[in-house]
């Protein structure tokens, strides 16, 4: 009698840390959406008269060297680095969850060719890859994008090709080859319906990698320019003023860090959910 | 003419390179005959779970070939079984994991019409009910999905489901071990009903002999991978040949065979051994009460007796003495297997 009741209430409490987490991408959501509602003042305008002024009622994070409002800047940087790292995640998940369904259900030779590709695009620097890139078509988002989205599917790739390995031997999906049900039906109906699960976590999870990784390069000078108000751009620029302007760098830098924690709590809360 | 024949075939496992190799299935010989229902009883890990995917051509055999109605299977990819596949399902042991659990129950008694391109008379929906009817399910609500069903009625759904292409032949692995005993009798039921209503014939394999026993027309023994004993069902249970075929007959609790008088109750000792070091000689030997040093060398041929029955044994008797004439000493146990021994000894000296 305990045994259920005691699982009823598993599943009734509340995860508050994932509802925290829910709250925090529902606001950079409305932020993406429209930032022009949020965010009291123009992100490039400048007002040197207000110059790298600390966090006051007018200015909630302060003011940057050209004295425009950081709290409007963060805002509207919501759209170009979550807007980027979701379009890689978007752009990996699709593909290498293709990829990964025809390597697991392709025959060994093909499966094996297409593993080391993987392989190859998984130990290939993705700096190097962004810095030619960069080279190739010029600074800017764009290159980013291009660059990040090349280096993240093969995580997909491997993923799903594992639980399509998985799945290939489980009693449904035997008992559907047995009924006389084509590979290709069998593929859409009784292998990729459950392999979602398993990519929308690591989706979620994975929104937070790709935040860090295109403010990183962001900040490293292959990603946005100026005036784009992308958050690592916030930070490379806050760098001459660390020392008298601490919240120019730490603003940006904690948006980053509580957006990334937020999504790997989602992530987290998704995978929990996923075997219930 | 038999419908489903299975000739030298053998599945060889291997874990990985270094690992030694498995043989799961080791040389079997099998038929099943139009509207027959043969049974495979054999304890956990001696491959009738192997041979049944083999039969159903869901792994390919290491050796040997697979016939279905006369034809030869055995090397047909997916487009040459796909006729095939219609006049033979399947029903396997554990009926929740075998449904695709994100489909509703009308959805999946709709895949078999659309896998095969069929369009039954009166629409699939009529057709679904009145399979599901068949099976004593006219009642459920097709939009709610396989968790909503308990496993009795799911393992009808899957039994109705594969009657829908009205297949000749039926393989079920393990149909009712995943299910309560008074649930199991039901389902045997409802499988005798089918071979009654539609001589649709069967392979039904399971560990345990009470099932195999009801069912069956025909009994096929393995132990580690091999056939150690074939009979008539009737035959097999009256007066089992092989000293493992009583102790297995010994174990079943409800067959009549417990019942009558002269009963031995004979327990198996220890485990099959690990079909990757198989004992030498009889296959069978560490574990049998009349094992002998011949028994360690050589292992015994599966020898065809003149009433058609098949065993595997030094000292069983070549002919079984009819049912019924024989005295009631005799009839049951080691009975029937210790006029050979007599002999045996008698020549040795």
């Amino acid at each position: 009698m305990s045994a259920p009741a005691a699982t009823f209430r598993a599943a009734r409490r509340i995860d508050w840390l994932a509802m925290a987490a829910l709250v925090v991408v529902a606001l950079l959501a409305v932020f993406a959406l429209m930032p022009g509602v949020v965010a009291p003042y123009d992100p490039i305008a400048l007002d040197v008269v207000n110059r790298l002024k600390p966090p006051s009622p007018a200015h909630p994070f302060g003011t940057d060297e050209a004295g425009r409002d950081i709290f409007s800047r963060v805002i509207y940087g919501t759209r170009y680095s979550m807007g980027v790292a979701l379009a890689i995640v978007a752009f990996a998940a699709v593909f290498g969850t293709l990829y990964g369904v025809v390597s697991g259900m392709a025959p060994r030779w093909l499966d094996n060719l297409m593993m080391r590709i993987v392989d190859m695009v998984f130990g290939f620097p993705a700096l190097v890859l962004a810095l030619a890139i960069s080279a190739a078509i010029g600074r800017g988002l764009d290159s980013v994008t291009l660059a990040l989205s090349l280096m993240w599917w093969p995580g997909f790739a491997r993923l799903v090709r594992g639980e399509v390995l998985r799945l290939k031997t489980e009693p449904h999906v035997e008992t559907a080859r047995a009924l006389g049900l084509g590979p290709v039906t069998i593929m859409w109906r009784h292998i990729v319906p459950f392999v979602m699960s398993a990519v929308n976590v690591r989706a979620t999870t994975d929104i937070g990698y790709a935040l860090v990784a295109v403010t990183a390069l962001s900040f490293l000078g292959l990603g946005a320019t100026s005036p784009t108000p992308e958050w690592g751009l916030l930070i490379r620029d806050s760098r001459p003023y660390f020392g008298s302007a601490w919240w120019y760098l730490v603003f940006p830098g904690g948006i980053v860090m509580l957006t990334a924690t937020a999504c790997s709590l989602l992530g987290d809360a998704l995978d929990a959910r996923k075997g219930a | 003419m038999s419908l489903l024949s299975l000739s030298g075939v053998e599945k060889h496992f291997r874990r990985n390179s270094k690992a030694p190799q498995v043989r799961a299935v080791d040389g079997i010989d099998l038929e099943v005959g139009v509207g027959e229902t043969v049974g495979i009883v054999g304890e956990s890990g001696c491959g009738k779970s192997t041979l049944a995917r083999i039969a159903l051509r869901l792994i390919d055999p290491t050796a040997g070939r697979v016939r279905f109605d006369g034809q030869d299977v055995t090397e047909d990819g997916i487009r040459a079984m796909q006729p095939v596949r219609r006049r033979m399902q399947a029903v396997f042991q554990d009926p929740l994991a075998s449904l695709n659990q994100r489909m509703t129950i009308s959805q999946i008694m709709s895949e078999p019409f659309s896998a095969h391109g069929l369009k039954p008379e009166g629409g699939v929906e009529a057709r679904t009910r009145a399979l599901l009817e068949n099976v004593g399910l006219g009642h459920i609500d097709t939009g709610l999905r396989p968790r909503q069903f308990s496993g009795g009625q799911l393992q009808r759904i899957a039994i109705a489901r594969a009657l829908a292409v009205e297949p000749e032949l039926i393989v079920a692995d393990e149909p009712t071990s995943a299910l309560d005993p008074s649930i199991q009798a039901q389902i045997v039921n409802l499988f005798l009903q089918i071979r009654r209503e539609r001589g649709v014939a069967m392979l039904v394999i399971s560990h345990d002999l009470d099932v195999i026993g009801h069912i069956s027309d025909r009994i096929v023994v393995m132990y580690l991978g091999q056939i150690v004993e074939e009979a008539r069902a009737a035959d097999l249970l009256a007066a089992p040949l092989h000293p493992y075929t009583q102790a297995l007959l010994s174990a079943a609790p409800t067959l009549k065979a417990r019942r009558a008088r002269s009963f031995r109750r004979q327990i198996l000792q220890g485990d099959p051994p690990n079909p990757a070091d198989a004992p030498p000689g009889c296959r069978f030997h560490p574990r049998c009460p009349l094992a002998r040093d011949r028994c360690r060398s050589d292992p015994p041929a599966l020898r065809t007796l003149p009433d058609g029955r098949r065993v595997a044994c030094h000292f069983a008797p070549d002919e079984t003495l009819a049912t019924g004439q024989e005295t009631g000493r005799s009839r049951l146990g080691l009975g029937a297997v210790a006029p050979a021994l007599r002999v045996e000894r008698r020549g040795a000296k």
